[in-house]
This record gives C-alpha cells, structure tokens and sequence, in this order.
C-alpha cells in the first residue's frame, strides 16, 4: 500500500500564515460567531462584544505563526476571547451591574414552550463571576469537558467542576422559583 | 431534571453571529492592518474606534468578494478533504485493528500455553 | 506530583505551549528519519475537526463506513504513524523511545503488554482513565519489519472497538487495566 497523502485541512490556515487575506478572512469567518457569541454573552454588550471580537482576531492576524492547527486555533480563539473577557469584567467597578442590552438578542430563537428560560438565563450570566460565567458559556455554548476547560481558563479542573455545579444548582433554584411564582399568579 | 436543564443551556447558547455589517469592517479592519504595524492596544474612546471602523468600511467591498469566491473553492476543498479524511479514518482504524489482532493472537496462544510473555 | 508540576508550568507558559501540556494526546516525534528509511510510511493526523468532517462523509448505509462512524463518535483525535523496512531491525528503541517515555506518566495504566515469541511482536496498549471513562489510548506495536504507534484521544468506547470485529478484524477484548 503506497503511503497515503496526508491531509492538510490547515490549507487555510498555511495560506493565512502566508498573509493571504482570503484566507484569514475565511478563518475569521469560520470562527467568529463563536467568539462573538462568547464575547457577548461574558461582556453583555453588543459593542463591547464587537470590540472584542475584533481585538481577538487582529491578535489572531498577528499570531499566525504560533498556529499549529485548526484545533489549535478553537483552542487558542476560546482562550484569548475568554481571558480578555474576563480581564474587561475584572476592570470594571465591582459595584457595577454588566449591563444587559435587552434589545440585543444574546441567544438564539426563544424555546417555545419555555419563554423565560432565556430570560432567566441572562440574569443568572450576569450574576455570576466572570470566570463562572466563562466556564459556564465554555461548557454549553463551547461543549468542552471540564478538563477542557480547566486547560482553556488555566484553573483547577475542580474549581470548573465546582463553578458548574453551583450555576447548575443556582439556575435549578431560580427556575424553580419563577415556576412557582407562575402558578402563584395563574390562581389569583 | 440535570439533563433537561443542560439541554437547555445547550440550546439557548448556540453561538449567534454577529451583524453583516460587522463582519464587513471586521475583514476590513484585519486586512488593512495586515499592511501595517501591529497596532498599539487601543486607547482612544468606543465611539472614536467605531468612527474608525466606518472609513475602513470602503475596503469591505472587495475583501468580501475575495471571500465570497474564497467560500464557494472552501466548498470544494472540504469535500475533496472530507473524502480523503474518510479515507484516512477507515486506514486508521484498520491498522489500529490489525495491531489489536496481534496482541490478542499473543493472549490467546498464552493461554492455551503454546506461547510465553504476554502479559495482561 | 508530576500532573500537579506540569499544571503549574502549563500555567506560566504561553498558550500554544499551554496547550500540549498533561494531555491524552502524545507529543509524537518527527519521524523523518525512521520514513526515508521504510519502505512504506504511513503518516496520520485527524484532529477533531477532519473526524467530524470525515463524520460527514462516512456512509451510514455502509456498514464499514457505518462502523467506523459510531466508533470516532466520541473520539477527538487519531494519530498514526507507521513504518514497515525491508530488513530486520531497521530501527531501534531509541526511535520512539519518547513516546514510550510519555506513557510512563502516572495518568497513563498499561492494559496489555503482549511479547510474542512466534511472531517476534511486541504490543503494549495504554490507556488514560478519567472519571472511570478511557479518555486515551495508546499501542505502539513492534515487529522486526515494522514500527506502529498509534493514538486515540477522546472518550473511548472499548465495547464499539470490540464491535468492529468483522469489519475490520478486531477480536473481542477481555482484558482489565493494570496499572
């Protein structure tokens, strides 16, 4: 058997590192609803969120070389998008609310049948801190496993396991809660 | 009630995109700078960088045509690619088996005493 | 002691060193050398991203593409590299002497180590066990003609890698961790 031509899926990922725009513009493209989304769910603000977004991929622009592969690239978008995220939080007064623009939508279309889970959710990512809020968004918008996580965020694999189940837990209670305000209002 | 719950995490957090108009000076921005210095962290207001953004935005036009073209040979490739990766899956797992064949032959010819040194 | 150092290094350095560090998946040596000298090479790399493309393109009405698509579903990472000489002994220990190294690791428990003095095969199989799930594992196989390393990164179902038995000739396994 003659030895098999070895794949090159990084064929944009070389030819961006050779400065084709057409290439990082692909990139960008393939990655950019993931960091926007994550830049906007940690930041609460669509223009903090488009800033970022940008920061990130001119870094990304810059640091091309240092890219050894697509995964490496996933790896390297969730880190640097999740740390300056976080950093932006942390500068920020610690008496300050993040802001939630609530005509922006930061999630998908509304679940029928469920119409204050988003809701919900957005109180809750704006209560936590922003590395449970990182690890939280890492873990069910990102799908990574918590030693992932542990990995992207650069803690504990138990502090990430420790942050999602006290936002499972907390999440649990205050659905819990709105259910029974619901059924509290149906009867008055 | 776990799994009900982070399924619907998983749902609400699908990533969203952002706007096309966005998008547009974002590959704008990326390209213009590739032919400059690496910019200085930035330090003037939100609404100075925005205002930035906007005269950038007459190099959006051909960036996006580039990557439109860009999108439909990505198509191709990533057949020609998924193919080849098929490929390379099914020789993988078929080495990775034939090598499992060899330990498992050595186990069992142990165990029927015709053959020491294998060890589980 | 070394997951809790390599933790901390991990930490201290840049991302795309951060980003090898303490994993399932071996840090495999460049094997330029060992190829120029094979008669036949085989050289395999697919990250997440090619299995799921792969994913796409596997038939399911196909039962070898069918199997092979349930056996990568959890499965993060494939990597093979494999050599077969023309004469005895072409290459040494010392050839992959690094990777051998890697699986001395504590993360890592050897499940089978089979030396064979019929076949003159040696094979040694590892596996990385977390939470009581195979995250990794790894089978480096040595023949007089032939060298094969390979490594599998992701969650592991040895029962599917049982079940391809038939499709790609894999005995059924009944063997136990052993540290």
């Amino acid at each position: 058997m003659s030895e098999p031509r070895p794949i090159d899926i990084n064929m944009d990922l070389a030819a961006a590192r050779a400065g084709q725009p057409a290439a990082i513009g692909a990139l960008i493209l393939a990655h950019q609803r993931s960091v926007y989304s994550l830049a906007l769910r940690m930041l609460g603000a669509r223009d903090l969120a488009e800033d970022l977004t940008q920061e990130v991929f001119m870094q990304m622009s810059e640091s091309l070389h240092g890219i050894e592969s697509n995964e490496h690239l996933e790896f390297w978008l969730r880190k640097v998008a999740t740390n300056r995220a976080i950093d932006q939080l942390r500068r920020r007064s610690r008496f300050e609310m993040t802001p939630i623009d609530d005509h922006e939508p930061m999630f998908g279309p509304v679940d029928h049948g469920d119409p204050l889970f988003q809701r919900h959710l957005e109180m809750h990512l704006a209560q936590l801190s922003p590395a449970a809020r990182a690890v939280l968004l890492l873990r069910y918008q990102e799908d990574l496993d918590p030693t992932e996580i542990a990995r992207t965020l650069e803690i504990p694999v138990n502090t990430v396991k420790s942050h999602l189940t006290r936002s499972l837990d907390a999440m649990r209670h205050g659905l819990a809660g709105a259910g029974r305000e619901k059924r509290e209002d149906k009867h008055r | 009630m776990n799994n009900d719950l982070e399924s619907k995490l998983k749902h609400a957090l699908r990533p969203v995109a952002p706007s096309d108009a966005f998008t547009q000076r974002l590959l704008a921005r990326v390209a213009a700078s590739r032919d400059s210095r690496p910019q200085a962290r930035p330090t003037a207001s939100r609404i100075t960088r925005r205002a930035a953004w906007w005269t950038s935005a007459a190099l959006a036009a051909s960036v996006l045509a580039a990557v439109g073209i860009q999108h439909q040979l990505q198509t191709e490739r990533e057949r020609t690619l998924g193919l080849q990766a098929r490929r390379q899956v099914i020789e993988a797992l078929r080495v990775t088996s034939q090598k499992l064949d060899l330990a498992y032959q050595a186990v069992r010819t142990q165990s029927v005493g015709g053959d020491r040194d294998s060890g589980v | 002691m070394r997951i809790f150092r390599s933790s901390i290094l991990g930490a201290l350095l840049m991302p795309a060193l951060a980003f090898a560090a303490a994993s399932p998946q071996l840090v495999l040596p460049d094997f330029t050398a060992l190829s120029q000298k094979a008669a036949q090479s085989t050289t395999i790399t697919l990250d997440s991203t090619l299995l799921s493309l792969a994913g796409r393109f596997l038939d399911g009405d196909d039962p070898q593409d069918a199997a092979a698509k349930d056996v990568i579903k959890g499965i993060k990472g494939i990597y093979v590299r494999s050599f077969t000489f023309d004469t005895d002994s072409a290459y040494s220990q010392s050839d992959f002497e690094a990777v051998r190294r890697q699986l001395t690791a504590p993360a890592w428990s050897r499940l089978v180590q089979t030396r064979s003095k019929k076949t003159h095969a040696d094979v040694d199989i590892y596996v990385m066990i977390v939470d009581k799930q195979a995250v990794g594992l790894a089978l480096i196989s040595s023949e007089p003609r032939a060298l094969t390393i390979v490594n599998i990164v992701g969650s592991i179902d040895l029962e599917k890698l049982h079940k391809l038995e038939g499709q790609f000739g894999v005995p059924k396994l009944d063997l136990e961790p052993q540290k």
